[in-house]
């Protein structure tokens, strides 16, 4: 009887420390953050001399003009690169997935961007756009073009351009191993069958692809809502709030603004916001794979 | 960033011989205490740095210093203060900290130690000290809650203050005849013709970055053109006929500046001056004495200074730090006494020396330092009209302030409605103002 239990209960004496490390590390802040969004918090107090304003700090925030303009541009800022960056990045892959010499080298070249601190990437573009002194508009004039006023008319576009330099190479290295530990079999079958270099391309490599596509593109896209150093170096959020993305707000609601709670609730949205995209697109994900097994099962009967 | 230095040794051998060949004085009671201080990293504090040996020479106090960036200083610091015992026995603050501080009752009020015969020195001559600053940095719970009156009293003593001048390229305005600008017309008009007369140069460099930046620099300009943020009932009337005139005069000069003026913060606009691609330049004095450095300037020895020029009244900039005690402190008194020490006559002089920013007219009015930094005499006269009412420091203020801030960059890069832009503060900054409680008594 013992021994059974003791047998039961084996699993979980395993998991234990797991679930505990875990209760510490990542619920206790996210509950803490939870609480703290529900109070009118001054970094001045402490927590418990904080008052309880229930809700007040989301419908606050809900009908905040700033916010929900903070919003979109993290929307607009997230959407672009993250599409720019997964078209360059397997575009790249796909067109670097063969044997030239050097490639090791050239490979080693891709990835540098982003292992460079966010906040010299920062700096770096913020010289290279600088009006006057700057590499581009020097560049311009040298050709004879206008000058254009990167940060200032068109800071969305510079900020994005930015992250899409830094951030390629995430997608370029994850589509590559992807593609390189793709079944050489279905790949020589479709050659066999005179398949086009871009019929490959659409039909097997992307199709099989596929799942380490979306979580690239989930990882993407959770780290393009949160960036914030670059865009704390090169803009500010300026002008006005055009490239104020939610993280840079939420910092300045804590730091400037002074309101903890509200900078709480915002990361409540956020947070909110990112499971959705997450349960979404694993949803998507299933939906296909239950389609191919459907298929794969029709095909079966048929045959 | 942090960096701490101890002067140590040799104090405490002084002090022991002090007291031992019983030489008493104010100091020997603290002798051998060791103080914690928190400053900035910023030139005056740097400047300050190198007096404190002196001071621990002189008393037998040692200090330590705990230099942070100063907006991580702010951070820091509101984690300390809210502790039980705090680590610090000293601190410089940032001029709108005074409302967040105070109001959560967080420094010493210096009265008690001003009372303490043992402690006040009777030569300090507080009448000396620069009465705009005292005001806007040291005193709160007057007028409006932050500004001095009848019922306000002393939490700091400013250390590191700063008011706005003008300079400009005398070479420049000599070529082409243009005056010295003493008004706000007259400095517009300067601003735009420049441009045309020096092709390649700017008016003049400001501040305008979206946020912070772009609200001070509209600030710079609608305390002297005659506006306020609120009225005396806390209404906001940043809307009015001075504020839109004062959006337009930030507007005209960011059209009439240096390229790519609309990203500046200070240290840009401050470098557009320095290397000439602008004429003129309205900000702070910290800047001032680096455009009088070859090694860093390409305009040393050309440049002007001027009083902020006058629109209906004269009122320049107050801001900066100042230095208070901690109620959490462990070692007040001898805090006490290394802040009059700093800010004496004679400590503000060798601050001064090291080019940092005088605390004191008496400074200002020294033959010394005039001839060490020639444009000295100018700051002291300025400093009269140093209005400590030209932005309300008050808890709120925060939030208002990136308002505004953002919302002039729109103007600035959008062409934005001034009217509307302003409208449109107003209304906000008055919901806000309603939910801090500050129209419970109409």
């Amino acid at each position: 009887m013992s021994t059974a239990r003791a047998n039961r209960m084996t699993p979980y004496l395993f998991m234990a420390p797991a679930a505990v490390i875990m209760g510490i590390a990542l619920l206790y802040p996210l509950g803490y953050m939870v609480y703290g969004s529900f109070l009118d918090w001054d970094p001045s107090q402490a927590i418990y001399e904080a008052e309880f304003v229930g809700l007040k700090n989301y419908v606050t925030l809900w009908n905040d003009a700033a916010f929900r303009e903070s919003l979109s541009v993290t929307l607009i800022f997230a959407s672009a690169v993250v599409t720019a960056e997964m078209v360059l990045g397997v575009g790249l892959a796909l067109l670097l997935d063969r044997n030239i010499r050097g490639m090791s080298v050239l490979r080693t070249l891709f990835i540098l961007p982003m292992m460079i601190a966010p906040v010299v990437v920062g700096l770096m573009w913020r010289y290279m756009y600088h009006p006057t002194v700057g590499t581009f508009n020097r560049f311009l004039t040298d050709w004879g073009f206008e000058r254009v006023d990167w940060l200032g008319q068109h800071a969305l576009l510079s900020v994005i351009i930015a992250d899409i330099w830094q951030w390629t190479p995430f997608i370029f290295i994850l589509s590559l191993a992807a593609l390189q530990s793709l079944p050489r079999s279905a790949l020589e079958a479709a050659r066999i069958d005179g398949a086009t270099a871009w019929q490959q391309i659409v039909h097997i490599k992307l199709p099989l692809m596929m799942p380490v596509l979306i979580v690239t593109m989930l990882l993407r896209l959770i780290d393009a809502f949160k960036v914030l150093e670059v865009i704390l170096v090169m803009t500010e959020g300026g002008p006005g709030l055009s490239t104020e993305i939610v993280a840079l707000r939420i910092s300045r609601t804590a730091t400037e603004f002074r309101e903890l709670g509200t900078a709480a609730a915002m990361s409540n949205y956020l947070l909110i916001l990112l499971l959705i995209f997450t349960v979404a697109m694993f949803a998507i994900t299933r939906a296909q794979e239950a389609r191919g097994r459907r298929l794969a099962r029709q095909i079966e009967e048929e045959g | 960033m942090l960096k701490s230095i101890t002067y140590g040794a040799v104090a405490a051998l002084l002090a022991t011989s002090a007291i031992a060949d019983g030489h008493g004085g104010p100091y020997a009671e603290y002798a051998g205490t060791t103080l914690v201080v928190n400053f900035p990293a910023h030139p005056h504090y740097n400047a300050a740095m190198k007096v404190l040996p002196e001071f621990t020479k002189e008393t037998g106090i040692e200090v330590e210093v705990d230099q942070l960036p100063y907006l991580k200083m702010r951070e820091r610091q509101t984690l300390e203060l809210a502790q039980d015992e705090g680590e610090y026995d000293l601190i410089a603050y940032v001029v709108f900290s005074k409302a967040d501080y105070v109001f959560a009752d967080q420094l010493e009020n210096l009265a008690k130690y001003f009372m303490d015969p043992k402690l006040a020195d009777p030569s300090y001559d507080a009448a000396d000290l620069i009465d705009g600053y005292v005001q806007n940095i040291g005193v709160a719970g007057g007028t409006k809650g932050y500004l001095p009156g009848a019922t306000g009293s002393l939490f700091g003593i400013p250390f590191g203050s700063e008011t706005s001048v003008l300079a400009y390229r005398k070479d420049i305005f000599e070529k082409h005849g243009i005056a010295e600008p003493e008004t706000y017309d007259q400095l517009l008009d300067a601003a735009c013709a420049i441009p045309e007369l020096e092709p390649g140069m700017g008016g003049m460099a400001s501040r305008a970055a979206s946020g912070h930046q772009a609200s001070h620099a509209f600030l710079l300009h609608l305390a002297p053109l005659g506006g306020r943020v609120f009225d005396d009932a806390w209404e906001p009337i940043i809307n009015n006929a001075a504020g839109v005139e004062a959006a337009e005069a930030l507007k005209t000069i960011v059209d009439c500046g240096p390229e790519g003026s609309m990203a500046f913060g200070p240290a840009e606009a401050a470098n557009a001056f320095s290397s000439g691609a602008a004429a003129m330049f309205l900000d702070s004095i910290a800047f001032m004495p680096g455009f009088e450095d070859p090694s860093r300037s390409s305009v040393a020895g050309k440049v002007g200074y001027a009083m902020h020029p006058m629109g209906v009244r004269r009122g320049s900039q107050t801001g900066g730090f100042g230095i208070a005690i901690p109620k959490n402190a462990e070692n007040k008194e001898a805090a006490f006494l290394l802040m009059q020490w700093l800010t004496s006559k004679k400590g503000d002089l060798m601050v001064a020396m090291e080019g940092g920013n005088p605390s004191r007219f008496s400074t200002y009015q020294d033959a010394g330092l005039n001839e060490k930094f020639p444009f000295s005499a100018t700051f002291g006269e300025a400093l009269e009209f140093a209005d400590p009412d030209w932005r309300p420091i008050i808890p709120t203020w925060g939030k208002i302030n990136a308002d505004i801030g953002t919302t002039m960059s729109k103007v600035l890069t959008e062409d934005l409605d001034i009217q509307e832009a302003l409208d449109g503060v107003a209304e906000r900054a008055r919901a806000i103002m309603d939910e801090a409680g500050y129209y419970t008594w109409q």
